[in-house]
């Protein structure tokens, strides 16, 4: 099974002041395998957000080696970084994050022109993709105009319209009410599951990691 | 580019008021560059003037003619001619066309209209300089008659004279023989006559003079408010006014082409300085206007900036989206405040050009400079803002989601 993503030994610790440094991750390993539904569980302040980051590349860790694709990233540059998380990382997060002033489709057309797709392939793929995700007649809707469930499946067409080779999603029911939730989850199992896609959940509702295939618990910056 | 606008919009009192900045920035950079454009190409006409000859004047008396406080007598004039080098003299007489009236005293821009008495049996030539294009019949020549005047366009206008009118001066009657064409500089506020009834206009405007002439201790050929010379082909001009000014530096003021060039230029890079300069502060205050406006909605987006570079947008393309954003506030009020400018500056021409009076130049290559030039304003606003998004750390930015 190919590994998309293979991280070993991550550590990193923030400074709040001279004496006070919070380690928040003190050497996690995690694998994902390509079609993999995993969930990142544990309590708050485990470093669930911090790991998150780091395999997203929004952030680089003090220590250990963090591969994507196989492709090593331990020492990728800033200005390489970007690209990598055009093309092959997903992000949804939990308060949704459109962009507000973009319609619907504008917001998901924006990320495939990050992503380097043509004008015209951009547009087909994000109306495509908001119609499978039920949002044919919300297009041309800002994010005001859409309700929270709408607001994250807009931002789960946005994850997807790069093709990318992992979806990291941090809480994306957090601040949905239950019945939401279930939906939400219910069309990333199906993506993950008719598509093949590969997601890594964080999250600490029980709910949701009971919802995929595996879970990974940290506790205290390590794996538990 | 519709996100840009959009974003504009959504803080709109705030870019209205910045936008605002700029308009009074680029409206004072358009009337007071127009005016400078308008006064530069007079200070040329001038200059192009009065380099192709060498001017002398009585001592004493303003080198630009005008006033007469002294004379330039005849035999003087015979003895320049002779000096070597020297090709023609030729007299001028000068004056007002009406006495300025202290109780109705008006702000002038450019030259009052004024009265210029030509030697036209002089074989003299300007360098620069040697006849007028015409709206109107023809310019004085050889055989004009001392009756007949040919009008500046603005005096023309004033006055609503055409060819073959009546135009009264200083109690005389003259014939309107020609109007000249628009030149935008001196001779549109002159009235060109024969030297003679210039002379006696003088002499009839002076009290001291007209003494000294009723008791015929002054001749009407001694009384010449300038004379131009010409030199031969050849010869050198500084040369040429360094020796009149050595034989009569005691009894005329000389100045040479190259001095009087100097003298302009050093004139006009002065009154170019005030002019721009003053210009120039309003627009530095309307850039950091959009400065402060860009640093606030930056920090306003730090989130939004956030997002786009998780979802791999690249330092770049963020500065190139902050940047169009302020060039564009840019060219908005630089767009509103040339329109104002252009407006205010036709309405007042139109006003003055009653009088022949227009102050402004309005020039379709200023008018590009100046929009070109608001917007490179804005984005030069934009960039250290920008950049700072550009700059921004993912992580932080994400923190405040």
């Amino acid at each position: 099974m190919k590994m998309i993503v293979k991280a070993r030994g991550i550590k990193k610790s923030y400074r709040m002041s001279r004496k006070n440094i919070v380690h928040a991750l003190r050497g996690v390993d995690i694998n994902v395998a390509a079609g993999d539904f995993s969930a990142i569980i544990g309590p708050s302040g485990c470093g669930k957000s911090t790991l998150m980051h780091i395999l997203g590349l929004l952030d680089r860790p003090d220590a250990g080696t963090l591969e994507i694709d196989g492709e090593n990233m331990s020492r990728l540059s800033d200005k390489k970084a970007y690209k990598i998380r055009a093309r092959k990382i997903g992000f949804i997060f939990q308060g949704f994050n459109l962009i507000p002033t973009l319609t619907a489709l504008e917001n998901v057309v924006l990320a495939g022109k990050y992503g380097g797709l043509g004008k015209n392939e951009r547009l087909e793929r994000a109306r495509e993709l908001l119609d499978m995700l039920g949002l044919e007649n919300r297009v041309d809707h800002k994010p005001n105009e859409l309700s929270g469930g709408q607001q994250q499946r807009v931002a789960i067409a946005r994850a997807l319209i790069n093709n990318p080779s992992i979806i990291l999603a941090d809480e994306p029911t957090g601040e949905l009410d239950t019945k939401t939730s279930m939906e939400i989850m219910e069309i990333l199992k199906r993506l993950n599951k008719e598509e093949g896609k590969t997601f890594l959940i964080v999250t600490h509702n029980m709910d949701v990691a009971n919802a995929c295939k595996k879970r990974i618990k940290l506790v205290d910056g390590k794996n538990a | 580019m519709i996100e840009i606008f959009r974003n504009m919009w959504r803080r709109k009192f705030r870019t209205f008021l910045t936008i605002f900045g700029i308009v009074i920035g680029i409206f004072a950079f358009t009337v007071m560059g127009s005016m400078a454009l308008k006064l530069n190409k007079m200070i040329d006409g001038g200059k192009k003037y009065v380099t192709g000859q060498i001017s002398i004047s009585p001592k004493g008396a303003s080198s630009f003619g005008g006033a007469a406080t002294g004379t330039l007598p005849i035999d003087t004039m015979n003895k320049i001619s002779e000096i070597e080098g020297v090709d023609h003299v030729a007299a001028m007489a000068s004056l007002l066309v009406s006495d300025p009236d202290p109780d109705n005293a008006e702000m002038n821009f450019g030259n009052p209209p004024t009265i210029y008495g030509a030697d036209n049996q002089s074989d003299f030539k300007n360098r620069n300089w040697e006849t007028m294009d015409m709206r109107e019949g023809k310019m004085l020549d050889k055989n004009s008659k001392d009756d007949e005047v040919t009008v500046g366009i603005n005096i023309a206008t004033d006055k609503k004279l055409h060819v073959g009118d009546i135009f009264n001066i200083r109690g005389r009657d003259f014939k309107v023989v020609g109007i000249t064409e628009k030149t935008m500089t001196g001779p549109d506020d002159y009235v060109f006559m024969n030297i003679t009834p210039a002379r006696e206009m003088l002499i009839a405007s002076n009290p001291f003079m007209k003494s000294l002439y009723d008791s015929g201790k002054l001749k009407l050929e001694d009384v010449n408010s300038m004379a131009g010379v010409s030199w031969k082909d050849g010869a050198d001009s500084e040369k040429v006014a360094a020796e009149i000014k050595d034989k009569f530096g005691k009894d005329v003021t000389v100045m040479s082409p190259v001095k009087m060039g100097e003298m302009i230029d050093k004139a006009s890079a002065t009154f170019n300085a005030i002019i721009l300069g003053s210009a120039m502060l309003a627009l530095i205050v309307g850039l950091f206007s959009i400065v402060n406006t860009m640093v606030m909605s930056i920090s306003e987006r730090t989130k939004e900036i956030g997002i786009k570079k998780a979802i791999g947008a690249s330092p770049r393309s963020i500065a190139f989206e902050y940047t169009m954003e302020a060039g564009v506030i840019g060219l908005a009020g630089g767009a509103i405040g040339m329109g104002l400018g252009v407006l205010a500056a036709t309405i007042v021409n139109n006003k003055m050009a009653e009088k022949g009076a227009e102050i402004f130049l309005i020039e379709p290559s200023f008018l590009v400079a100046v929009i070109v030039f608001s917007f490179v304003i804005g984005v030069v606003a934009g960039i250290i803002p920008a950049v700072r998004a550009a700059k921004l750390k993912v992580v932080e930015s994400i923190r405040e989601l």
